[in-house]
């Protein structure tokens, strides 16, 4: 127990300390001309967000059906299913649009990264970076946590449109809505609120996601296992942070601002 | 250069002390180097030459005892200082560690664009240079899994000499070459530092490299500096330590049993 906790510890110590480092280098860096670099950054924003378009539309495209189907099946009963898409428009803006984004990312290029930084930690690459006067940090870990922090907010946004379409999707097919009437009831329920309150979800996520996948990448030490604990952890304790942030922030947006 | 500063070593170690776990590694190691010379430091594996390496390059920081690099004392030194000393060594690793994501090309060229404010077609060009300084022009756009082993060492060693490093520092440079690569690796160390006035420090316990390379040599036994001197001198001395190592013999003082507890009580159990 106690030796867990010590663990623990540290291990939250080392975050702190780099997240610390990662954000002087992300806004302190450019006016003192060290700041990550451009180029490294736009293809970390490729890798990590560009590249899971698909599979962010194809899941909460379903998920978006699901919560029509769902919802559907208790509103015909009072007979006020065109009200569908203000539930699945409300749900995915404030709630599952970001959420889904990030886990799905979490799960995709946050194990990526955990695994990349972990396997050159072991194969010395990040010491040869250090050896040659190159601070590992902002060649490595800063692109990332930048590009996780920018490109999560641009995923929501598009998870937010498809998983709408899900719904819509539903509407026409089972419970003969037009598009018309579906998206037309959806925003007479909405305020610029759960849109922006749901982008600043995806804001923190990111930042939360992407720095735990560096932080348990750059702490890897010894052989493959390693590797494969440092991806384990990654993808574990980024779920569980998502969903304590989402608590958190959920507590404040609704019952504070 | 004044007479004066040329008589200063280029890497000078005194009385270094590491212990890990109360185990002591490093035990008191000293030696010179003056520029332009090749050290090399022998010793089997476990002696603690590895640990002396990454101490001498600021990686590790020592228990007792002082370093200094060019004149400068490095022990305690700051890391933002000790960053711009770097830049003025080379390192090539054991296991080449070149990055994996970008080709042979941007692994050579990543020192320079890191620390230089030169211009693409400038740095394509020294690129062009240093690999063919290794024997590998036309490789520049292969990635790293695409080559062999020994061509790895020989990108790796092109990084190192991007920057016209003053201190090459080689960690095992020819284990796991075959002996014609191990040769022509042994040649290429030889060739850059007489032709870039480099100083070098390789770590290696192949003693036909030893021959072809060491201008001095410091063996290391269980921590401790057991010989120093030239190549001649090696194979004349009569310790038997040393002659145990250079022969490659199974039978001496150095034991091939490596155990932290004395062998008897290990084997009779506490009295």
């Amino acid at each position: 127990m106690k030796k867990h906790l010590q663990e623990f510890l540290l291990n939250l110590g080392d975050y702190v300390v780099l997240l610390g480092e990662t954000l002087a280098i992300c806004f302190l860096g450019p006016f003192r001309g060290k700041g990550p670099k451009a180029r490294h950054t736009a293809t970390q924003m490729v890798a990590i967000g560009v590249d899971s378009i698909g599979i962010v539309c194809l899941v909460v495209f379903f998920v978006g059906l699901v919560i029509a189907m769902q919802t559907a099946y208790e509103m015909v009963k009072m007979g006020s299913e065109m009200y569908v898409g203000r539930v699945v428009g409300l749900t995915m803006l404030r709630e599952l649009g970001p959420l889904i984004a990030t886990i799905v990312l979490g799960g995709r290029s946050g194990a990526a990264i955990a695994a990349e930084l972990g396997t050159m930690k072991v194969n010395e690459e990040i010491e040869a970076l250090r050896i040659m006067g190159i601070n590992p940090v902002r060649f490595l870990v800063a692109p990332r946590v930048l590009a996780f922090t920018l490109m999560t907010p641009v995923l929501a946004v598009i998870a937010d449109y498809v998983g709408i379409l899900g719904g819509l999707f539903l509407a026409i097919v089972n419970l003969h809505l037009s598009a018309h009437q579906y998206l037309d009831l959806m925003m007479q329920g909405m305020v610029v609120k759960d849109f922006v309150s749901g982008i600043a979800k995806s804001v923190v996520f990111g930042l939360l996601v992407g720095s735990i996948a560096c932080h348990f990448g750059y702490r890897t030490e010894g052989g493959a296992d390693a590797v494969g604990r440092a991806t384990t952890m990654t993808v574990v304790t980024s779920i569980v942070m998502i969903i304590l942030a989402d608590a958190a922030m959920t507590a404040v947006l609704v019952y504070i601002l | 250069m004044t007479a004066a500063a040329s008589h200063v070593p280029h890497i000078k170690v005194e009385n270094l002390v590491r212990a890990f776990d109360g185990r002591k590694v490093l035990d008191g190691v000293g030696f010179e180097v003056s520029r332009g010379k090749t050290l090399v430091i022998l010793g089997g594996s476990g002696c603690g030459k590895s640990t002396l390496l990454r101490h001498i390059i600021g990686s590790l920081k020592p228990d007792a005892g002082r370093i200094w690099l060019m004149g400068e004392e490095i022990t305690g030194m700051p890391e933002t200082q000790f960053a711009e000393v770097r830049k003025k060594f080379g390192m090539l690793f054991q296991g080449s560690a070149l990055l994996n994501s970008m080709s042979v090309g941007e692994n050579v060229a990543l020192p320079l664009e890191e620390h230089t404010n030169l211009s693409p077609d400038i740095i394509e060009i020294m690129v062009k240079m240093k690999t063919s300084m290794v024997g590998l022009t036309g490789f520049e756009n292969l990635m790293p899994s695409q080559i062999s082993g020994g061509m790895k060492k020989r990108v790796a060693l092109a990084r190192a000499i991007a920057m016209d490093p003053e201190i090459l520092f080689c960690d095992e440079p020819t284990a796991g070459l075959d002996p014609v690569m191990t040769a022509v690796v042994d040649v290429l160390i030889n060739d850059l530092c007489k032709k870039l006035g480099m100083t070098a420090v390789v770590v290696t316990h192949d003693m036909a490299s030893v021959y072809r390379i060491a201008d001095q040599i410091v063996m290391l036994h269980k921590g401790k500096v057991v010989f120093q001197g030239t190549s001649a001198e090696i194979q004349a001395c009569r310790d038997p330590l040393v002659m145990q190592f250079i022969k490659g013999e199974a039978d001496g003082p150095i034991s091939f049993k490596q155990s932290g507890d004395d062998y008897l009580k290990a084997l009779m159990g506490e009295p």
